[in-house]
């Protein structure tokens, strides 16, 4: 007895310890990444970094602007969702709902299979296939926003259609049986019933997959083409802030390195504040659904 | 297959006389010259059996900056030492010689190009195909990042008379890559794109039906680079922190890189081997 007792409590300390260094990780890379950025305003004001498309760190006259890269990202991300969601949210709901086993077992290990491509594959597909296209389709070099867009979008596919899957799935089977009972279809069962008591989860999805293509580097890098200019339609050329980070982070020196640290404060940011989304939009989707098994 | 088994066979005779090398070295640098250091340290690492170094495909002023802080022995480079990294320590000995390389998309039939107009496409000035005789076609114009040697070097050479500031010197309506290799993939399969690499890169646009252009009516040929005529030609340089050390790997690498083995080596990369003196 009190030998299992020594062993538990063993266990105990080692999953704690496990979790306390992942915590302190997550301290000491915030604690790092600040205070290697941070010194960079006392040269340039917040509002010249943030708000000035001018980046030119190496000039005699240094501009450290990176609006430009903050629109890319947001730009190429949006796209990227625009594309994404719709198809995610139906394969999702074919997985859930519609698919007989044979097809579901199939259609589930592609998607995993493409959640572990590595990304430089996801780039390499996009010079030799998606760039060409969107050279045809949208005029200019092809190495665009809209191809980093496609890219990207395929990246957060499994995501969205993993999360939705899970979430219509979560949904407590009284209300799909209530609603087939009082004479709904499937399909409207689908879209009025089910999706709705989803929502928070998917929405939560959808901000995760947000989080992991706003942080997607090679892939992009590869494809976007990483001009420092502000991106000119579907066609023209953009560099988000980690292709900024990491294409000037093997040379960069003094100041032009403390604003590398801080476009990734920056990028830190975004993160954190979609992380936090995702938190809020989870527990409400938790709480709707005890709220309706309570009902 | 033959060419290649004599030129092994030779290197292995060659290396032998080498004393053994051991140890674990991470080297890196200029892009240009990995296609060398990498065939190079293969061969080495080959005839002696506990040496053991990479080279990371990194730029020139990247591996320099590593190479003055201490994270490489060894760094390559595809441009001169700047006054401030001489200043710092380093010193640079050259391996081999190459000519920077105007490369084209297929679908640019134009032959030659002027210094002047070169300087004017890369600065954002001219920014159609029509300006240069050629299709009424936007130039996609293919840079490389800051850390690279080449870009450093084009710069001195076709640039810096026409545009005396370097930052501002290049287009910022450009693709920004980060290899030779990356910017003759990009040429090779993007319309109307004009990029530059070192010569050795250049078969890999030709073989993908580009094309490498004259400057100033002078194509960038061996006899050319060796002669000077061409204003692209450049050295490759092995940088070390201080000069090489005699008895150290870095010194017996230098030596390879000079040997008539190692310049083979040199020749078979599509580079330049040093003149004889």
């Amino acid at each position: 007895m009190k030998r299992r007792n020594y062993g538990e409590k063993l266990a105990e300390a080692a999953l704690l310890g496990a979790a306390l260094v992942s915590v302190l990780a997550v301290v000491f890379i915030t604690v790092f990444l600040f205070r290697s950025g941070l010194p960079l305003f006392r040269k340039v004001s917040l509002g010249e970094f943030l708000f000035s498309t001018n980046w030119a760190p190496t000039a005699k006259e240094p501009h450290y602007g990176i609006l430009s890269f903050i629109v890319g990202s947001f730009y190429v991300t949006g796209l990227a969702l625009a594309i994404a969601v719709p198809v995610g949210l139906a394969v999702g709901i074919y997985l859930a709902e519609l698919a007989d086993k044979r097809a579901s077992r199939f259609l589930r290990s592609a998607v995993e299979l493409l959640a572990g491509i590595p990304s430089v594959i996801y780039g390499l597909f996009g010079i030799a296939l998606i760039a060409p296209a969107v050279r045809n389709l949208a005029g200019g070099s092809g190495y665009s926003v809209l191809s980093a867009a496609v890219v990207l979008a395929i990246m957060t596919l499994p995501t969205i259609i993993n999360v939705t899957e899970v979430s219509l799935r979560a949904v407590p089977r009284e209300l799909k049986e209530g609603s087939l009972a009082l004479g709904a279809t499937h399909w409207q069962t689908i879209t009025r019933v089910l999706v709705p008591a989803g929502r928070s989860g998917i929405i939560a999805g959808v901000i995760l997959g947000m989080g992991r293509a706003i942080g997607e580097t090679m892939a992009v890098l590869m494809v976007g083409g990483n001009a420092p200019i502000m991106p000119k339609g579907l066609g023209g050329m953009v560099r988000t802030l980690t292709m900024n980070i990491i294409t000037d982070m093997s040379y960069a020196t003094g100041d032009h390195l403390t604003s590398l640290f801080a476009t990734g404060i920056v990028l830190f940011v975004f993160i954190l504040a979609l992380n936090i989304a995702v938190q809020l939009f989870l527990k409400r989707s938790i709480s709707e659904v005890e709220g309706a098994a309570n009902a | 297959m033959k060419k290649i088994m004599a030129l092994g066979l030779s290197l292995a005779l060659a290396s032998s006389a080498f004393a053994q090398l051991s140890g674990n070295y991470s080297w890196g640098g200029s892009t240009t010259v990995g296609p060398i250091a990498q065939q190079a340290l293969e061969q080495l690492q080959k005839d002696n059996p506990g040496f053991k170094a990479s080279y990371e495909l990194t730029g020139s002023g990247a591996g320099v900056k590593s190479l003055l802080a201490g994270q490489y022995s060894l760094a390559g480079s595809s441009a001169e030492l700047s006054a401030e990294q001489a200043a710092a320590g380093a010193v640079a000995t050259p391996i081999a010689m190459d000519g920077i390389t105007v490369v084209v998309n297929r679908n640019i039939k134009l032959a030659n190009i002027s210094k002047a107009d070169l300087a004017k496409v890369f600065h954002g000035e001219i920014t159609n195909w029509k300006d240069l005789g050629g299709p009424n076609l936007k130039i996609v114009v293919v840079n490389r990042d800051e850390a690279s040697g080449t870009y450093g070097s084009f710069y001195d050479i076709f640039m810096k008379s026409a545009y005396a500031d370097k930052a501002s010197a290049y287009t910022k309506n450009a693709i920004v890559t980060k290899e030779n290799g990356e910017v003759a993939a990009k040429v090779a399969s993007t319309p109307g794109s004009i990029g530059y690499v070192g010569m050795g890169f250049a078969g890999e646009v030709v073989k993908a039906g580009g094309r490498e252009l004259k400057v100033d009516g002078v194509a960038p040929t061996v006899a050319n680079v060796v002669a000077k005529k061409y204003a692209g030609s450049r050295y490759l340089y092995i940088v070390t922190k201080g000069a090489p050390a005699s008895g150290s790997v870095e010194k017996a690498f230098i030596d390879f890189l000079l040997s008539a083995k190692g310049q083979a080596i040199v020749k078979s990369a599509d580079f330049i081997p040093l003149p004889r003196k």
